[in-house]
């Protein structure tokens, strides 16, 4: 196999469980991640990624083709057009009409689905591993032969549009984080809405899909993973006989802009259609490679994960104060932002949540968090990991993120054990690398007077 | 997103999922859509204790965890009448307080340990769900049995998990009309029947909801008698038997008498509730009428004339509201099928100017889908489709704890799961026109939710049938008055 390599299986990657700090954790023996000696990978002379997990619990595959492309590769005029194009995948090629990918693919037995990002654009099958030739069959051509009919774009911004109300416009939640994120950024693309703004919804044009489908769906912009009931050489055998012969393009340009530093909190207000009130905190972030990220999940997970979490205790329970808190550190190839939701009820001040919210995030700065925090965080990262490899469709999810993300899909098989080794004095670092007043932008949504 | 949007659309990997052992024993490898014809229950122990407590033990080996499944009967069937919302306050507070733990012991001590437990209340049993750590089985025992046994109740935390429970439901108004409308479809549907009851209960009722009402739920109708739970993972069965007869074998029987459901009638004629929610761009509605129960003998031939019609993607439903008129995001149709018969419904919505054409679009292709034969090729590929899809239902140790209390729960043989498959394949024409003209309603015979802005459809709303009309923020989710 000229041009492409497999990775060999590696020695067993032996993991701990966080056995010492929580009253009811009791130490264990070592635990080792199975897997890792069944997955191979490979690159196709047009440099094209495949990876191949075997797992042959149900007769099923999972294929998913990940592309290097979400909304971060858009430019002002063209905001959406990545998730637009997203949709355009299943609406016709050359050799097939609109609707016959999924009419046929259904037909035999599979499912499919696909979701963009910021980032990336993620192409997932769901088939009997019987229906595997047919879906490489439907999934080259639509990579080699993808057209685009007027009628169907016409229809297809219909889809979308409704898409953007149902998940912004009549969402009040959607509606905040879209303002959020486009008054965090002043030069990145991050701040542009996944779902697209409504005049660029209406606006793009045919010659956009087309220019956006050859910079971006490159076959060496794709990684392609496969997960069940195959072997390597099976995938593998499918895929240089199906994708190979599509040609190697110049890739696509990178996303040259980093955002400036930001140097004073930034706030927006919105006022809606409103019982609830939001008070949204978004934190500059580091990007989904960077050593401290480890150390940041587990941050926002002590933070808000759960009813045992910092946040939850002392906003929702005992002051009452907020109805729900949530938080997430949003990953992508480029500093990002970390989040710290609120909704809080009807009639609250929000004024008096901020300063309680900032006194506990300072808390956290400055006296970082306790033995049993971090062992309850490390815990549930754990269990939360297991129970993603139980099934096909995790481990694609898993593998396709830790290779897009971090470059090798075999540090997800490390993965417990980095998060294992971060200690307290990480997590108050991060606390203080993420938590910084200068760096957030702070959303809050009332109701209208 | 193709199909429906991450809350955040950069999360970088989408919910986690529920996770477990090996699906399959036997499963014929390599046949195409004939795969889930062999679709075996696992190898399980069940047994009943003394005290009725019916437990079912499933080993499976797979990741290093052991989910469970269960339920006490009752649920919202139990409520009373007037107070729908006590289980569910019940089942949320199972946890918040319980044995020897406060409310922040017990959320500590299950995340602590990487663990998960949940209750929720649903139309006729309170069920629970979890997954812990198989190192951490003797801790997960000894939570479940608290909060089954011996909740606490702690009135103060009654009251603020009550409150809150009244803000979720305006913050789903605020954030998730189309989660909420089938809430408002039932209840205009089955009126006083108890699967029109809200769930969650409403506002006003969960005002109106005491501390007394949630002890007095709990010792009526909460026994061993009543209860069923399965494990299954990595667990070894010995073990578990003796540790599960230990913490539960002093568990009593429910002292209430157990409510028995009566099937409500199927609705002739056509009436339509208007929720009105100003500002709204779009309209999210429900059509709905009484269908079929678990135990309906056309099962195998309504799963695939239902995936037709509403049931996946190129269905016909997301064929002419989505794929060839773009009028909406998404459009589907399901059989919610209990004990008694629940509700078919058909859930969409289109932007606020379109109502009226998504609607006729809606009511032709019921109309279609009752007069048309259907194409033998069309028969093909649903049973391709559910037979291929089948299995990943089936996948881990947790899929198969909520399927066997599935099983438990409706008093279902395990040739439901295992005959599926077979009966999936003998589907003729001749049967999926027979359950077509059962099951399905007449396009005439219909309730119809619109949620959304009143003053621009109220005109388009009138089309369809005598009008009721509410406001988004009133306390129930009902009209004060049906007709």
């Amino acid at each position: 196999m000229p041009n492409s390599f497999v990775v060999p299986a590696l020695c067993a990657c032996v993991l701990f469980f966080s056995a010492s700090s929580s009253a009811a954790t009791k130490p264990t023996a070592p635990v080792r991640v199975p897997g890792l000696d069944q997955v191979q990978a490979t690159t196709l002379a047009n440099g094209m990624k495949v990876i191949v997990w075997t797992d042959r619990d149900i007769p099923n595959v999972a294929l998913y083709n990940w592309v290097r492309v979400g909304s971060r590769n858009e430019v002002p005029g063209i905001t959406g057009l990545a998730h637009f194009f997203e949709h355009m995948m299943f609406n016709g090629t050359a050799r097939r009409t609109p609707g016959e990918f999924d009419r046929i693919m259904e037909a035999r037995g599979g499912s499919n689905n696909a979701f963009t990002s910021e980032n990336v654009t993620v192409y997932q099958d769901w088939i009997p591993r019987t229906a595997l030739d047919l879906v490489f069959d439907l999934e080259s051509d639509r990579l080699a032969n993808l057209s685009f009919d007027p009628k169907v774009v016409e229809s297809e911004r219909g889809v979308v549009y409704s898409e953007r109300r149902l998940s912004v416009e009549d969402n009040n939640a959607g509606f905040l984080v879209e303002q959020v994120q486009a008054t965090a950024f002043v030069a990145h693309p991050y701040q542009f809405p996944t779902v697209g703004w409504p005049a660029d919804i209406q606006g793009w044009k045919i010659e956009d899909l087309q220019k956006f489908f050859k910079t971006n769906y490159a076959p060496n912009n794709c990684t392609l993973i496969m997960v069940g009931d195959l072997s390597a050489e099976e995938g593998f055998a499918l895929a240089k006989k199906y994708l190979e012969p599509i040609p190697r393009q110049e890739p696509p340009p990178p996303v040259r802009t980093v955002e400036p530093e930001q140097l004073g909190e930034k706030r927006v207000f919105v006022q809606r259609e409103a019982s609830t009130p939001l008070l949204y905190y978004a934190y500059k972030s580091p990007a989904a490679n960077d050593p401290q990220g480890p150390a940041i999940n587990l941050l926002m997970s002590v933070l808000t994960e759960g009813d045992a979490s910092r946040l939850h205790r002392l906003l929702v329970e005992e002051k009452r104060l907020a109805i729900e808190v949530d938080g997430s550190f949003q990953e992508g190839f480029d500093p990002g932002l970390s989040w710290v939701q609120l909704t809080l009820p009807e009639g609250a001040n929000v004024a008096e949540v901020e300063k309680v919210l900032d006194a506990a995030l300072d808390q956290v700065v400055a006296q970082g968090v306790t033995d049993a925090e971090l062992a309850r965080a490390k815990n549930l990262y754990a269990a939360a990991f297991w129970k993603q490899i139980a099934t096909i469709n995790g481990k694609a999810l898993l593998l396709g993120s830790f290779d897009v993300f971090e470059g090798d899909y075999r540090k997800l098989f490390d993965s417990p054990a980095a998060y294992d080794k971060v200690t307290r004095e990480d997590l108050q670092k991060a606390a203080a690398l993420v938590l910084q007043k200068n760096h957030r932008t702070v959303g809050v949504l009332e109701a209208k007077p | 997103m193709k199909r429906h949007m991450l809350k955040n659309a950069a999360a970088r990997v989408a919910a986690l999922l529920l996770g477990g052992a090996l699906a399959f024993s036997g499963a014929a490898i390599g046949a195409d859509s004939t795969a889930a014809v062999g679709v075996k229950v696992p190898a399980n122990q069940r047994f009943v204790l003394p005290n009725g407590l019916t437990i079912v033990l499933v080993p499976r080996k797979d990741v290093p965890l052991i989910a469970f499944s269960g339920f006490i009967r009752g649920g919202v069937l139990a409520d009373p009448a007037d107070k729908p919302g006590v289980s569910s306050l019940v089942a949320g507070l199972l946890d918040r307080g319980a044995g020897k733990r406060n409310a922040f012991e017990f959320a500590d001590a299950v995340a602590g340990v990487g663990g998960s437990f949940n209750a929720t209340a649903g139309s006729e049993s309170i069920s629970v769900n979890g997954q812990f750590l198989a190192r951490d089985r003797a801790l997960m025992i000894e939570l479940l049995a608290d909060a089954l046994m011996r909740p606490r109740f702690d009135a103060q935390e009654f009251s603020s998990y009550r409150d809150r429970d009244i803000e979720f439901i305006k913050s789903a108004k605020d954030s998730d009309p189309s989660q909420i409308v089938g809430i408002y479809g039932r209840a205009a549907l089955f009126g006083s029947h108890p699967y029109g009851r809200p769930q969650g209960g409403s506002e006003r009722t969960l005002a109106a909801i005491t501390h007394g009402d949630v002890v007095s739920f709990h010792a009526g109708n909460f026994g061993a008698d009543r209860a069923t739970l399965v494990f299954a993972g990595d667990l070894d069965p010995k073990w578990m038997k003796q540790a599960l007869t230990a913490a539960f074998g002093g568990w009593g029987k429910a002292k209430a008498p157990a409510v028995a459901l009566k099937p409500a009638p199927r609705v002739t004629g056509r009436r339509v509730v208007l929720v009105d929610s100003p500002g709204s761009v779009q309209t999210y509605f429900w059509l709905g009428n009484v269908g079929v129960d678990r135990r309906y003998s056309g099962r195998p031939a309504l799963d695939l004339v239902n995936t037709l019609y509403g049931g996946r993607f190129t269905s016909i439903l997301n064929t002419e509201l989505r794929i060839k008129s773009g009028l909406s995001y998404g459009a589907s149709s399901r059989f919610t099928r209990g004990t008694v018969p629940g509700e078919f419904a058909i859930r969409s919505f289109t932007q606020t100017e379109n109502t009226a054409k998504a609607l006729d679009l809606t009511l032709e292709t019921l109309e279609k889908l009752k007069h048309d034969a259907l194409a033998p090729d069309m028969l093909e590929s649903a049973r391709s489709y559910v037979l291929g899809q089948f299995p990943l239902q089936l996948e881990t140790a947790a899929h198969w704890a909520v399927t066997l209390a599935d099983l438990e729960l409706y008093g279902l043989p395990k040739d439901y799961i295992e005959g599926y498959g077979p009966a999936l394949a003998r589907v003729d024409l001749a049967e999926t026109a027979a359950v077509t003209a059962d099951a399905f309603p007449r396009p005439a015979d219909l309730v119809i939710v619109l949620v959304g802005d009143a003053a621009k459809i109220r005109e388009a709303a009138a089309k369809y049938g005598p009008v009721t009309e509410m406001k988004i923020s009133d306390p129930d989710f009902a009209p004060a008055k049906l007709p």
